[in-house]
């Protein structure tokens, strides 16, 4: 007989302590690349422009300078803090880490999470990736976002969530 | 049976939508009856517009009916697009009244249902009649505390509902009112606010212009008076005093107009809050929807004897919002403000019993550092104007240091089973509090300043937390200590359930 899936499943009790986890490698490019792109005219243009003048070269190819700079910048940047983002699930709750320089760490308890999004661009489902979103009823932290996680991983981590959000009504 | 709003709604609906439109009309008419050409256009365009939003008001009169059901109240409006909306009785977390002076005219009100989350309210009754306006939030509220009434005792719309014991917890006099005009900064936000007006309703350069002709007026006039230069000094304090008081008598009349006749009942099981003068307004909230509480003692709160105590909840809507339930106590003695505290918290203590300290030379060097950006962008652009008198501005870190060692002194935290605490502040002294079970998710940052000196800031977070106050946070925090707090934080809110 077909378990019912409307009534919550008893699932196997939470680690009271687990490791961070890193994000699979294969995100990684993809994360450099949109900081690259999101620093390149918000940052290049602005110090091209800027340099232009100072350094006694001609607009252009100061302008084009300051965007690949920015660009390289973005680039390093964004691969180093992909290495730093990290999650775990255990018996406190689902946390986050990320960040190089201001680092931060996110704790959601389970019996807090109000729902649970998964996210997919073109991209990260060409690569088999989901962003993950935990929403709360918080202010500051309403949504907790984990990007470039594995598929896998994700919808783990969103039914083991969902579950265990359900245990905790029913009791 | 299916209710109706009150017959003159459309007027007040008409008037809502001519309260935005008012200045850009104006304007259209005053500047329209100048160029003689266009005239007729420009004097007839208004008044269509007039004509239909009235057109648009009255349909909205006639398409808006409400019945009150079993556990829910139903809402149907809109003539061309047709929605019906349900509202389950215990989702309502506030119902609030509000009477400007024209509905105490017309002896009418207008109600809004608000719920947790969102910013617009889930229904909004422009207006209703004062009467049935009451009826409906009494049976809102009766409904809402107590859904496990007896299904036999459903009250129609005519029977009475018994009047629930109401209990007085602050009621505010003229006297403490002017108290709080004068202790807070009303005057100066209008003042602001009615700059930006100025500058709406005028193009730019003419209000500028105006602005500027009155400046060279007056200097002119000051250098005719031939005074030197302490003469010059003391016109300008003098003045600047009597700006100052200028704007406080401006901020003790917006408070007599908003807060007169300020009281705050607890009323079966929920707390009410009416005030105002001419404008009357009332909300309630019932006390477990609090999410967390701010306590607040200014220089000026220290002067008269007071405290404020005020409140988050999850209700939406913006924090300038009147309607908002945000204030229990405007003003109060400071052993007033616990007793209502130790009211509402039944079971946690207040104030508690100890609170940790946090490492004096530490927390007072980061906070020291904190002021020195501003210092010396103060210093530059004095520089710039003055000179070598720009010199001046170092006399201020030797105060800015003393300041920021008194202010670590009073930094804190305390955290026992119910409630966790933060305070702050030594010429503002804060507290910001919240029950452990209000709290959603729980933060570590580190700047890098954090990392090189060991410590961490812990972020706790609520729902509804307003951004104007300070946020339920302890900085400046050994790591191994932030840590510990965190992980038992965690641990006790992994045990507990969410309860709204």
């Amino acid at each position: 007989m077909q378990p019912d899936p409307t009534q919550p499943q008893a699932s196997p009790a939470l680690p009271a302590a687990a490791p961070w986890q890193p994000l699979p490698r294969r995100g990684a490019a993809l994360y450099a690349g949109g900081l690259a792109l999101a620093l390149a005219p918000s940052l290049g243009l602005p110090a091209g422009l800027v340099a232009g003048p100072l350094l006694g070269t001609a607009r252009l190819p100061s302008l084009a300078a300051g965007v690949a700079v920015a660009m390289l910048l973005g680039l390093a940047l964004g691969l180093l803090r992909h290495r730093r983002i990290g999650w775990k699930l255990d018996a406190t709750g689902f946390a986050t880490r990320r960040g190089g320089l201001w680092r931060t760490e996110t704790l959601v308890p389970v019996p807090r999470v109000q729902h649970l999004d998964l996210e997919r661009g073109p991209l990260e489902r060409r690569l088999g990736l989901a962003t993950l979103v935990v929403h709360t009823a918080g202010t500051r932290m309403a949504a907790v976002r984990l990007p470039l996680l594995d598929l896998a991983d994700a919808e783990a981590l969103r039914s083991r969530l969902a579950r265990q959000a359900d245990l905790d009504d029913a009791l | 049976m299916e209710h109706r709003l009150h017959p003159w709604s459309w007027l007040f609906v008409l008037v809502q939508q001519l309260r935005q439109f008012v200045v850009p009309l104006a304007a259209l008419v005053f500047a329209g009856q100048r160029s003689s050409d266009d005239g007729g256009w420009a004097l007839w365009g208004p008044l269509i517009g007039v004509g239909v939003l009235v057109v648009v008001s009255i349909l909205q009169y006639f398409t808006y009916r409400y019945r009150i059901g079993e556990d829910a109240i139903q809402v149907r409006s809109g003539l061309f697009q047709r929605n019906q909306r349900q509202i389950p009785f215990t989702r309502i977390h506030n119902v609030a009244l509000h009477q400007s002076l024209l509905h105490r005219l017309f002896k009418v009100a207008e109600v809004r249902l608000e719920a947790a989350g969102g910013n617009k309210p889930e229904a909004q009754m422009r207006v209703l009649g004062l009467d049935q306006a009451l009826a409906l939030e009494q049976l809102l509220r009766h409904h809402g505390e107590a859904p496990q009434a007896p299904t036999g005792a459903t009250t129609g719309a005519g029977e009475a509902l018994p009047a629930p014991a109401q209990e007085q917890l602050l009621a505010l006099d003229t006297a403490e009112v002017v108290r709080l005009g004068l202790v807070s900064n009303r005057g100066m936000l209008v003042v602001a606010a009615g700059v930006g007006v100025l500058f709406q309703a005028f193009p730019e350069k003419a209000a500028v212009g105006m602005i500027q002709r009155f400046f060279h007026e007056a200097v002119g006039y000051a250098g005719h008076l031939d005074l030197g230069w302490l003469g010059m000094a003391s016109a300008t304090l003098a003045l600047l005093g009597l700006a100052v008081f200028v704007l406080r008598l401006l901020s003790v009349a917006l408070a007599l107009a908003q807060y007169h006749g300020f009281r705050l009942v607890c009323t079966g099981g929920r707390l009410l809050v009416e005030r105002g003068l001419l404008a009357r307004a009332r909300s309630s909230v019932s006390p477990r929807r609090i999410q967390a509480w701010f306590l607040q003692e200014t220089l000026l709160h220290r002067w008269l004897g007071r405290r404020s105590l005020r409140i988050d909840t999850a209700t939406g809507g913006g924090d300038n919002d009147p309607r908002k339930l945000r204030e229990l106590a405007p003003i109060a003695t400071p052993q007033h403000c616990d007793q209502l505290i130790a009211r509402l918290l039944p079971g946690s203590q207040w104030p508690p019993p100890g609170w940790q300290p946090l490492p004096r030379g530490g927390a007072a060097v980061r906070l020291f550092a904190r002021t020195l950006p501003w210092l010396a962008l103060a210093g530059l652009a004095l520089a710039w104007q003055f000179g070598p008198w720009a010199g001046l501005v170092l006399l201020w870190l030797p105060l800015s240091a003393y300041a920021s060692w008194r202010q670590a002194g009073r930094l804190g935290y305390a955290l026992d089973e119910r409630l966790v605490a933060v305070r702050g502040g030594w010429w503002s002294r804060w507290w910001r509090f919240a029950e452990v079970d209000k709290l959603q998710a729980l933060g570590l940052h580190r700047s890098p300043l954090d990392r090189c000196l060991g410590t961490a800031t812990v972020w706790l977070d609520t729902a509804g937390a307003s951004a104007l106050w300070p946020p339920l946070r302890v900085r400046y925090l050994p790591q191994d200590q932030a840590r510990a707090l965190v992980e038992e934080l965690a641990r006790m809110l992994a045990r507990r359930r969410q309860v709204w």
